[in-house]
Formats: structure tokens, sequence, C-alpha cells
């Protein structure tokens, strides 16, 4: 599943999420649900800003996962895992554990899709250098 | 008996009303940030790293 599709799916499935965005390793939007690439560019702004910020507590030396804020009048919901942050935001009194869930879950799909591409990769290269070798 | 039940629905009143007209008022905030080797902290709403998170956070919901 690609990350356009997992996030379609996210929003129908999450009755709390209303926005989502998909990053990867440097920043890039890699899909999103918002309808225009300038809005899409501003929640990812936002996501690496809220890393960033997170990043400046040094609190622990370990990376930043995630970071959860809720206000009066919604929330933001950052989450990195191996090399994609997901980004979302809800309505007033999101239920942080199960968005965080959803999220976590839609990251997954995209990285179940991308584990077979790249098995596939890696066999059709063993194949072609064991044909060279020949 | 009657004056007991009287006294518990009251009460049950009472909580509620607390609830509904003065709970509500305070704006539930909060921000927490977890870390790669399971730690996690939760920032005071009233602290500058809390602030800071919250304005991105509400130039995201509000955009």
């Amino acid at each position: 599943m690609d990350a356009s599709q997992a996030l379609a799916e996210l929003i129908e499935l999450s009755s709390q999420v209303e926005r989502a965005v998909v990053l990867d390793s440097g920043g890039a939007v890699l899909g999103s649900t918002e309808e225009s690439e300038e809005a899409a560019q501003r929640l990812a702004r936002a996501a690496l800003d809220a890393l960033a910020a997170a990043g400046d507590l040094h609190f622990s030396s370990g990376e930043v996962t995630g970071v959860e804020v809720e206000l009066a009048d919604g929330g933001l919901f950052v989450l990195r895992e191996g090399i994609r942050t997901i980004a979302a935001t809800t309505g007033p009194s999101p239920t942080a554990g199960l968005v965080a869930y959803d999220l976590r879950t839609c990251l997954q799909r995209i990285e179940e899709e991308e584990k077979p591409k790249r098995r596939r990769a890696r066999k059709k290269t063993e194949k072609e250098n064991e044909e060279k070798n020949e | 008996m009657r004056k007991l039940l009287r006294l518990v629905v009251l009460a049950g009143l009472a909580v509620w009303a607390w609830h509904h007209f003065v709970g509500r008022r305070e704006p539930h905030e909060r921000a927490s940030v977890s870390f790669s080797d399971g730690s996690a902290i939760v920032l005071e709403p009233t602290s500058a790293e809390f602030e800071r998170l919250a304005s991105i956070a509400r130039s995201a919901i509000r955009t």
C-alpha cells in the first residue's frame, strides 16, 4: 500500500484524525490527505518543527519518536518510526492512545508494502549476479 | 429511607452540575514527548517548552 492509500484508509477508519501527512527521512512529503500541495507542506513543516522543538528539550539521549500536543481547539500528533514520520491533526479532546495507534498502524501498512518490494529487488539483483557469473 | 434517596439524588445532581458548568471551562491542554529509549516527558502547561510546541500545534490545527 502506498502512502496516499494508507492515509486515505486512515481517514476513513479514524473518526478523530482530520488531516495527515507522511514524510520520508529527509522531510519530503510521501503522501497527504490535504487537497493542496501547499497545505501538505505546511503540515509537514509543523511536524518537523515539533520534532525539532522536542529534540531541543535534551531530556533523553534517545531520538524523539513521538510528540503529542492536545489543545482546546484540537490536537497535533507526530510519530516517527524507522525512516518515516507521520503527522496528524485532530479535533478537540482526542483519545490520544487511539490516535497514536491509528497512526502507527498506518505507518506499518506502508512499511509492509515496502518489504516485499525490497525482497523482490534483492532477489532480482542476486539472480542477475548469478547469471553474470555463469 | 426517602431522605437518604433524596440526599443521593441531590449529591449526584451537584456532581453533574459541577462537571458540566465548572469542569468544562478549564481547557484540557497537554503536551508529551516520547523517545527511542522508551522514556517520555509530559510538559508543564505553563512552561516555555509547552508554549513552543503549543504554538506549532496551533498553527497546524488552524491552517
